[in-house]
């Protein structure tokens, strides 16, 4: 089933006006223009009221009453100046929902069923679907007996097995609790891999978004503010929200990682990932992963201290020279970026102090300093 | 045939033909006024609920002038089937129609509207066109609803009076049904007949009704599935 040739990019085109109801019933505007190319999973982020979930009801066709046009692949959805419109129910794309909506009077097999069978060139297998999503146990069971968790992996199979040719996820995960969370999250990445399916997946969780995402979109009031590689738009995420206190897309600043992995376990509980030829970060053992295979972490940048010397006699594992590269005060809160140099270019470090440890340390740009932080500050949001 | 027998087997007749009638205008109606967001919703409600307030005598007044082959529907009527419209079955079978819309249009609207969008969206999705959505999704779903119309329309029907007298009269095989014959066998006094059918139309509405209730009942439903 896995997909020979190489994942191609689908072109989306969106440039699209539309006005929407915000939670509480306020209208917003919201305003897109934005040429997207879509292979593996897309993020869409912002904070409830931002318009992600309008624009992704645009996109799946059940949003009418729109300026504008979306080309999908080459094919237009929309163009209010042609008056096309493309019904949601022939636009080939998938939707799971953040309230899975399976059909009540249907077992998760017929639920299944109903997809599959409205699939016009169906290639899938179904029961490998059915193995993937491992959904096996559950096939006699009425829908109403099903776990939260367990209802969106029948969602999300239901969805694959309409063979679409790109997946939206509208806050998939939003009603589960954390375990269920991290598992879904996982199958996500599986199928994505396995069935080379692009995904657009909007969540208001930076914590999702950097587990799963390659590419990150962020909205604000029904506008575009960024959009860029998921760990870059972290990143400049975490002065957005310095620069603008108004704009209210709060995330904790933080560095973004994906570095390959070197240990397991190193005998005393640690794995070890690779940053540099010299450099390595140490973060608690991970039991599912394998060598060299890429983790996605973050380490929030007040978890993340200065030393002017290397602190060789503290507990702390993780200590990297880096040079500091800006430092920007807002309100007695330091937020210091470090880079340390790297092969492929440098990474980038998030630093947030006290406007006192700065003054106290005289740090300023240029300068070279030791950043240190404890194994448990690496976090992942998976394992 | 016996008289009653006959007035009978004309009921059952008036009955279907209006409940399949009353369906196929109904679903629709209450689709669209489940889905209507104009403030003209209000009006068209009100003109669907009329009949539950009207007194029958009335509808069935301005039916019959209606029907006449001095009116406009009554020789279009005429025009097109080369019968007269007032006194006929065809007109008892419209009469009922309008009569019992309420209690097939009101279930049905209540449970689109409960339905809702979501599950529609979710087999658009799915590649599900209108139609499909209706009937594999919309139509199972309220089923019980459909049942619940159905039979109110059904026996509403039956137990009418005033509008079958006032546009059908009184003629046997044709607009003679049984609510009329009762009332027959009353006025001649005839008390024993008349025994005989009010004992039959109680008892054949209580049975259809306790169907409907145990037919719908959810309790049956849990039972059905815990012991799945």
């Amino acid at each position: 089933m896995k997909s020979s040739s190489l994942e191609r990019a689908l072109p989306l085109t969106i440039d699209i006006q539309l006005s929407f109801e915000g939670v509480s019933f306020e209208k917003f505007n919201l305003t897109i223009k934005q040429d997207l190319s879509l292979r593996g999973i897309t993020g869409i982020y912002g904070h409830s009221g931002s318009g992600k979930s309008t624009l992704l009801r645009a996109i799946a066709g059940l949003e009418k009453g729109m300026d504008g046009s979306i080309i999908f692949d080459n094919t237009s959805l929309i163009d209010s100046k042609t008056k096309c419109f493309v019904k949601a129910e022939h636009r080939n794309i998938g939707l799971v929902f953040q309230d899975s909506r399976l059909f009540p009077h249907l077992n998760v097999l017929n639920n299944l069923k109903f997809a599959a069978s409205r699939c016009q060139n169906r290639r899938l297998d179904f029961n490998e679907i059915i193995r993937l999503t491992e959904l096996d146990s559950l096939l006699h069971k009425h829908v109403d007996e099903l776990s939260g968790g367990q209802k969106q992996r029948v969602a999300l199979a239901r969805a694959i097995l309409a063979e679409p040719k790109l997946l939206l996820l509208d806050e998939p995960l939003s009603a589960l609790d954390r375990q269920a969370k991290a598992g879904l999250l996982k199958l996500i990445l599986i199928i994505q891999k396995e069935l080379q399916l692009p995904m657009l997946y909007v969540s208001h969780s930076i914590d999702e978004l950097q587990q799963v995402c390659d590419k990150l979109l962020v909205l604000s009031q029904g506008k575009m503010v960024g959009y860029d590689g998921i760990h870059r738009m972290i990143h400049q995420l975490n002065y957005t929200q310095n620069n603008h206190a108004k704009i209210d897309d709060f995330i904790h600043q933080q560095t973004s990682l994906s570095l390959p992995i070197k240990t397991l376990n190193n005998g005393h509980g640690l794995a070890i990932l690779r940053l540099n030829k010299i450099d390595e970060i140490y973060l608690p053992a991970l039991e599912e992963n394998s060598i060299e295979e890429t983790l996605r972490c973050f380490i929030l940048a007040s978890d993340i201290s200065i030393s002017l010397t290397e602190p060789v006699n503290s507990s702390i594992v993780n200590h990297l020279l880096a040079k500091i590269t800006t430092i920007n005060t807002v309100d007695k809160k330091v937020l210091i970026t470090a880079h340390c140099a790297m092969e492929d270019g440098d990474q980038e470090f998030f630093v947030s102090i006290s406007a006192f440890s700065q003054q106290k340390l005289a740090l300023r740009e240029m300068q070279n300093v030791y950043l240190q932080f404890k194994a448990s500050a690496v976090r992942t949001y998976l394992y | 045939m016996s008289p009653d027998l006959l007035a009978l087997f004309t009921t059952l007749k008036m009955a279907t033909l209006t409940t399949i009638i009353l369906l196929l205008i109904g679903t629709p109606l209450a689709w669209y006024l489940a889905k209507m967001q104009s403030r003209f919703k209000v009006i068209i409600e009100a003109i669907v609920a009329l009949p539950l307030v009207l007194p029958p005598t009335v509808l069935g007044f301005y039916l019959l002038i209606a029907f006449s082959p001095q009116h406009l529907p009554g020789q279009l009527w005429q025009q097109a089937t080369g019968q007269q419209l007032a006194f006929s079955f065809s007109a008892i079978v419209i009469g009922s129609v309008l009569y019992s819309m309420p209690f097939v249009v009101q279930p049905l609207q209540k449970a689109f509207e409960q339905l809702g969008e979501p599950l529609l969206e979710a087999s658009a999705m799915l590649s599900a066109n209108a139609m499909d959505r209706f009937f594999n999704i919309v139509l199972p779903i309220t089923k019980a609803s459909f049942i619940t119309a159905a039979s109110l329309g059904f026996a509403h029907t039956v137990g009418e009076f005033g509008v079958i007298l006032m546009i059908g009269g009184n003629i046997p095989g044709e607009t003679r049904v049984l609510s009329i014959a009762l009332f027959d066998h009353v006025e001649a006094f005839d008390y024993a007949k008349a025994h005989v059918l009010a004992i039959s139309l109680l008892a054949g509405s209580m049975v259809l009704l306790a169907s409907i209730y145990l037919l719908n009942s959810p309790r049956k439903k849990t039972l059905k599935r815990a012991s799945k």
